[in-house]
Parts: structure tokens; sequence; C-alpha cells
């Protein structure tokens, strides 16, 4: 089986998060989702998100919920097939609440810009040209 | 959408972090890997973690950066071959200046425990059975 990676990241609001999610185009997978968390297939089989509620996420820690509109502890990067889907995305993104903290960046061979989800947790995508 | 991740985090030390990771197991990309950043290789081709110093993380963000021990915002969660695997890696991380902020969880099909890094981001190693 290969390696997975799964992104738990609390949210305020379970449907309001998952209707952001879904507006970029992103799946779930019905198996992994309940009313406390709802599982957003990025790869399938390979990498999730898991949003989950605040009251849910802290029964899984022993520290307070950072807030992650007032400041952050991740950056989750995630590689695009085309220029267009690094634009689209954070489009898509500002539309349905988000935000995009900073214009997206040219190098030619790469281009990249991140949105900030409506919780404030931040996304960067990044298309390189192949090698 | 691509089958690659990167896991950018902010640590404290980077060669402390660096070899921290590398008793884990890991490796890192050289091609990726400066005085700023390192690039750890979870699984070769679709999952990174980079670790970049603060000062370097800080220039992505207009926000401040979390204390992640005081504070948390993301478990990364990692799947694992074996029950083994879980347990192993936990044991590596304690003994190279990590903690375990719980007991491991066994629920027969599914086995899960968690370790802290050293700058307090929470890692998840869960095995689950293969479905029959």
């Amino acid at each position: 089986m290969s390696k997975q990676v799964i992104f738990n990241l609390p949210v305020k609001n379970l449907e309001k998060s998952k209707a952001f999610f879904a507006s970029l185009g992103f799946g779930f997978n019905p198996n992994m989702s309940n009313e406390s968390a709802a599982m957003v297939v990025i790869e399938k089989d390979k990498i999730s998100a898991m949003l989950t509620t605040e009251d849910f996420f802290r029964s899984l820690i022993d520290k307070p919920v950072a807030q992650a509109k007032e400041a952050n502890e991740v950056i989750i990067c995630l590689m695009c097939e085309t220029r267009e889907e690094v634009a689209g995305l954070v489009e898509k993104a500002v539309a349905a609440g988000g935000r995009a903290p900073h214009p997206l960046e040219d190098h030619g061979f790469m281009v990249t810009q991140g949105f900030e989800d409506i919780d404030g947790h931040l996304w960067n995508l990044v298309w390189m040209a192949p090698a | 959408m691509n089958k690659q991740i990167f896991v950018n985090l902010p640590v404290k030390d980077l060669d402390k972090s660096k070899a921290f990771f590398n008793a884990l197991g890991y490796g890192f990309n050289p091609q990726f890997t400066n005085e700023s950043g390192a690039c750890m290789v979870i699984a070769e081709g679709s999952i990174y973690a980079m670790l970049l110093t603060e000062p370097f993380f800080k220039t992505f963000i207009d926000k401040p950066i979390v204390q992640a021990k005081e504070a948390t915002e993301v478990l990364v969660c990692l799947s694992c071959e074996s029950r083994e695997e879980v347990d192993g890696l936990v044991a590596k991380a304690v003994a190279a200046g990590g903690h375990t902020p719980r007991p491991p969880q066994d629920h027969g099909f599914m086995y899960a425990h968690a370790f802290e890094d050293l700058d307090g981001h929470i890692w998840e190693l869960v095995w689950m059975a293969p479905q029959a």
C-alpha cells in the first residue's frame, strides 16, 4: 500500500468548509465523513484533508487549537498540472469566501499563488514546467 | 492536481530538526535543501515536508507564526505499513528529543499513535488492517 498523508485541520463550521472545498472542485470520501469531520480527497488514496470541527479537533490534542486567521503553523503546498489550474483554484477560492494573500508569481518555469481558506489555513499552489 | 504535496512547517533550529527526522529514518533531497529550508522525503515522488527556518517561513505569510508547542493548527497523519512501524517511529521520536502526547490507540483493525517533534508539530501515525 502506498504511503498516505492526511491533514487534520480544525474548522469553525463544517458545512461551510465543505461547501468551500466543494466549490473548488474537490470531492469527499463519505466513508470517512460524519457530523464532526469530512474528508476532502486531494489525490485518491494518497493525499487527503480531514476538516474537523474545533470541538473534535480539541479532543485529539492536549494544547489549544490555533486560530489560523491570526497565526499559522503550516502551509500546505500542492502541485498543479497547469499554470491555469493555479490561477483557477485561487479565483474559485476567493469567489467562495477565501482570500489571496499574495499576487500570482510567474517565474516562467514556475508559477505560484496561495489562498487562505475560510478558516485561515494556507494553501499554496505551484506549477512547474516539466524538467 | 498532481500527485505531490509539500507540507511546509516552521522550525526553530534547522540542523536540529534535520537531525531529529534523520534519526527517524527520513532522508532529505539536497537539491531543495539550503540554509533556510530542508526538503524531507516522506514518500519519494509524492509526499514531502519542507522544514523552514522561522524567518524564511515568515516571508510566505502575512500573519505571525504559531508557536506549535503552545497551540496546534494541523495534525499531519501518515499511514504506516505495520503496527511495528507506528511504534518504532514513536520510539525513535521520543529517543531523539520529541515526545508522545498520549498512549497508542488500538482498535484492532486500526492502530494509531502520535509524536510531537522538537518544535511541537504533531505527527499522527496510523496502521489500518488491509481490507478483506
